[in-house]
Protein backbone atom coordinates (compact mmCIF):
# COMPACT_ATOMS: atom_id res chain seq x y z
CA UNK A 1 0.00 0.00 0.00
CA UNK A 2 1.17 3.22 -0.89
CA UNK A 3 0.80 7.02 0.79
CA UNK A 4 0.65 10.21 0.25
CA UNK A 5 1.37 11.31 3.53
CA UNK A 6 4.54 13.14 2.46
CA UNK A 7 3.35 15.05 -0.03
CA UNK A 8 0.13 16.34 1.92
CA UNK A 9 2.39 16.61 4.75
CA UNK A 10 4.15 19.51 2.11
CA UNK A 11 0.82 21.00 0.84
CA UNK A 12 -0.14 21.36 5.16
CA UNK A 13 3.15 22.73 5.41
CA UNK A 14 3.46 20.77 8.65
CA UNK A 15 6.86 18.54 9.85
CA UNK A 16 6.53 14.55 10.59
CA UNK A 17 6.85 15.28 14.33
CA UNK A 18 3.70 17.85 14.25
CA UNK A 19 1.36 15.14 12.57
CA UNK A 20 2.74 12.27 15.14
CA UNK A 21 1.72 14.83 18.08
CA UNK A 22 -2.14 15.60 16.51
CA UNK A 23 -2.70 12.01 16.17
CA UNK A 24 -0.79 10.62 19.44
CA UNK A 25 1.67 8.41 18.20
CA UNK A 26 5.93 8.62 17.63
CA UNK A 27 7.77 10.37 15.08
CA UNK A 28 9.06 6.73 14.22
CA UNK A 29 5.46 5.86 13.77
CA UNK A 30 4.66 8.38 10.76
CA UNK A 31 7.99 7.95 9.25
CA UNK A 32 7.52 4.07 9.24
CA UNK A 33 3.99 4.69 7.46
CA UNK A 34 5.56 7.46 5.26
CA UNK A 35 8.10 5.12 3.60
CA UNK A 36 5.78 2.28 3.56
CA UNK A 37 7.42 0.41 5.96
CA UNK A 38 4.84 -0.01 7.82
CA UNK A 39 0.76 -0.15 7.58
CA UNK A 40 -1.47 1.34 9.66
CA UNK A 41 -4.54 0.13 11.23
CA UNK A 42 -7.61 1.46 10.05
CA UNK A 43 -8.31 3.89 13.00
CA UNK A 44 -4.75 5.20 12.57
CA UNK A 45 -4.93 5.35 8.84
CA UNK A 46 -8.77 7.55 9.75
CA UNK A 47 -7.15 9.76 11.97
CA UNK A 48 -4.08 11.11 9.64
CA UNK A 49 -7.05 11.63 6.89
CA UNK A 50 -8.91 13.84 9.47
CA UNK A 51 -5.93 16.08 9.70
CA UNK A 52 -5.43 16.61 6.16
CA UNK A 53 -9.26 16.81 5.64
CA UNK A 54 -9.30 14.57 2.52
CA UNK A 55 -10.92 11.04 2.56
CA UNK A 56 -8.78 8.01 3.02
CA UNK A 57 -8.36 6.41 -0.29
CA UNK A 58 -6.73 9.88 -1.35
CA UNK A 59 -3.83 9.28 1.05
CA UNK A 60 -3.36 5.37 1.11
CA UNK A 61 -3.57 3.65 -2.33
CA UNK A 62 -3.78 0.15 -2.79
CA UNK A 63 -1.07 -1.13 -4.89
CA UNK A 64 -1.30 -4.70 -7.35
CA UNK A 65 -0.05 -7.27 -4.67
CA UNK A 66 -2.40 -5.86 -1.97
CA UNK B 1 -5.97 0.47 20.47
CA UNK B 2 -4.85 0.74 23.90
CA UNK B 3 -2.06 -1.18 25.37
CA UNK B 4 -2.68 -3.07 28.50
CA UNK B 5 -0.77 -5.00 30.95
CA UNK B 6 2.16 -2.36 30.56
CA UNK B 7 3.68 -1.43 33.48
CA UNK B 8 4.51 2.59 33.61
CA UNK B 9 7.64 3.75 31.71
CA UNK B 10 9.92 4.39 35.19
CA UNK B 11 9.95 0.78 35.96
CA UNK B 12 12.52 0.13 33.36
CA UNK B 13 14.86 1.69 35.67
CA UNK B 14 13.62 0.01 38.36
CA UNK B 15 14.02 -3.16 36.51
CA UNK B 16 17.96 -2.82 35.44
CA UNK B 17 18.30 -1.79 38.96
CA UNK B 18 17.02 -5.13 40.27
CA UNK B 19 19.16 -6.87 37.77
CA UNK B 20 22.07 -5.08 38.97
CA UNK B 21 21.71 -5.25 42.50
CA UNK B 22 20.94 -9.01 41.86
CA UNK B 23 24.84 -9.60 40.59
CA UNK B 24 26.70 -8.61 43.84
CA UNK B 25 24.11 -10.25 46.20
CA UNK B 26 24.50 -13.83 44.09
CA UNK B 27 28.03 -13.81 44.19
CA UNK B 28 28.23 -12.96 47.93
CA UNK B 29 25.65 -15.57 49.26
CA UNK B 30 27.88 -18.03 46.27
CA UNK B 31 31.03 -16.93 47.78
CA UNK B 32 29.80 -17.68 51.44
CA UNK B 33 28.39 -20.97 50.55
CA UNK B 34 24.52 -20.74 49.81
CA UNK B 35 25.22 -22.51 46.63
CA UNK B 36 22.34 -22.31 44.21
CA UNK B 37 19.95 -25.35 45.65
CA UNK B 38 19.22 -26.83 42.08
CA UNK B 39 22.97 -27.95 41.87
CA UNK B 40 22.00 -30.98 44.37
CA UNK B 41 17.90 -30.88 43.99
CA UNK B 42 16.51 -34.21 44.35
CA UNK B 43 18.36 -34.46 47.47
CA UNK B 44 17.25 -31.52 49.39
CA UNK B 45 13.70 -30.46 49.01
CA UNK B 46 12.80 -29.06 51.84
CA UNK B 47 11.26 -25.70 52.01
CA UNK B 48 12.75 -22.39 52.97
CA UNK B 49 16.24 -23.21 54.03
CA UNK B 50 19.07 -20.84 53.84
CA UNK B 51 19.86 -21.93 50.82
CA UNK B 52 15.99 -21.69 49.33
CA UNK B 53 15.63 -18.74 50.41
CA UNK B 54 19.07 -17.48 49.23
CA UNK B 55 17.52 -19.06 45.61
CA UNK B 56 14.18 -17.56 45.98
CA UNK B 57 15.64 -14.23 46.90
CA UNK B 58 18.19 -13.81 44.05
CA UNK B 59 15.64 -15.53 41.41
CA UNK B 60 13.09 -13.11 42.04
CA UNK B 61 15.25 -10.06 41.74
CA UNK B 62 16.58 -11.42 38.35
CA UNK B 63 13.05 -12.41 37.06
CA UNK B 64 11.24 -9.65 38.46
CA UNK B 65 14.52 -7.15 37.01
CA UNK B 66 13.75 -8.34 33.65
CA UNK B 67 10.07 -8.79 33.87
CA UNK B 68 10.18 -4.57 34.15
CA UNK B 69 12.23 -4.42 31.85
CA UNK B 70 10.28 -6.44 29.16
CA UNK B 71 7.02 -5.39 29.82
CA UNK B 72 7.74 -1.28 31.06
CA UNK B 73 5.66 1.26 28.97
CA UNK B 74 7.50 2.99 26.41
CA UNK B 75 7.48 6.94 25.99
CA UNK B 76 5.39 6.97 23.14
CA UNK B 77 3.29 4.07 23.19
CA UNK B 78 1.93 3.74 20.17
CA UNK B 79 0.30 0.61 17.57
CA UNK B 80 3.83 0.65 16.04
CA UNK B 81 5.42 -0.17 19.45
CA UNK B 82 2.95 -2.59 20.23
CA UNK B 83 2.97 -4.49 16.68
CA UNK B 84 7.28 -4.36 17.65
CA UNK B 85 6.41 -5.66 20.69
CA UNK B 86 4.21 -8.56 19.47
CA UNK B 87 7.06 -9.91 17.38
CA UNK B 88 9.57 -9.66 19.35
CA UNK B 89 7.47 -11.56 21.70
CA UNK B 90 6.36 -13.92 19.19
CA UNK B 91 10.42 -14.20 17.81
CA UNK B 92 11.77 -14.97 21.99
CA UNK B 93 9.25 -18.06 22.62
CA UNK B 94 10.28 -19.22 19.35
CA UNK B 95 13.99 -19.13 19.80
CA UNK B 96 13.23 -20.15 23.89
CA UNK B 97 11.65 -23.86 22.52
CA UNK B 98 14.34 -24.09 19.91
CA UNK B 99 16.83 -23.62 22.78
CA UNK B 100 15.23 -25.71 24.72
CA UNK B 101 14.94 -28.62 22.63
CA UNK B 102 18.41 -28.59 21.79
CA UNK B 103 18.97 -28.54 25.31
CA UNK B 104 16.65 -31.36 26.22
CA UNK B 105 18.29 -33.36 23.83
CA UNK B 106 21.64 -32.70 24.11
CA UNK B 107 22.24 -32.09 28.00
CA UNK B 108 21.53 -34.41 31.02
CA UNK B 109 20.56 -31.38 33.21
CA UNK B 110 17.43 -30.94 33.94
CA UNK B 111 17.77 -28.55 36.74
CA UNK B 112 19.71 -26.00 35.33
CA UNK B 113 17.40 -26.58 31.65
CA UNK B 114 14.74 -24.97 33.78
CA UNK B 115 16.29 -22.47 35.27
CA UNK B 116 17.40 -21.04 31.89
CA UNK B 117 14.21 -21.27 31.05
CA UNK B 118 13.17 -18.68 33.19
CA UNK B 119 15.10 -15.86 31.71
CA UNK B 120 15.84 -16.93 28.24
CA UNK B 121 12.43 -15.61 27.05
CA UNK B 122 12.82 -12.66 28.52
CA UNK B 123 16.34 -11.86 27.87
CA UNK B 124 15.82 -12.68 24.32
CA UNK B 125 12.57 -10.63 24.10
CA UNK B 126 14.90 -7.83 25.67
CA UNK B 127 17.40 -8.16 22.85
CA UNK B 128 15.43 -8.13 20.08
CA UNK B 129 12.82 -5.40 21.41
CA UNK B 130 15.87 -2.92 22.01
CA UNK B 131 17.57 -3.58 18.64
CA UNK B 132 14.38 -2.64 16.61
CA UNK B 133 13.56 0.26 18.74
CA UNK B 134 17.52 1.08 18.18
CA UNK B 135 17.51 0.37 14.57
CA UNK B 136 14.11 2.70 14.15
CA UNK B 137 15.57 5.32 15.98
CA UNK B 138 18.93 5.35 13.54
CA UNK B 139 16.79 4.89 10.67
CA UNK B 140 14.92 8.43 12.03
CA UNK B 141 17.95 9.97 12.76
CA UNK B 142 19.41 9.23 9.43
CA UNK B 143 16.63 11.17 7.45
CA UNK B 144 17.00 14.45 9.39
Amino acid sequence: MKNNIRIERAIKNITQAELAEQIGVSRQTINTIESNKYVPSTVLALKIARVFNKPLEEIFILEEGD
Amino acid sequence: MKPQFLFAYWFRYLGWGLVIAHIPIAMLGRMNGMINPLDNLPGNTSLFTGEHLFFIGTTLLMSLGLFFVAFAREKIEDEQIWHIRLDCLRAAIFINYLVLIISLVFVNDTAHILELNLWAPLIFFIIRFRWVIFRLNRSLSREK
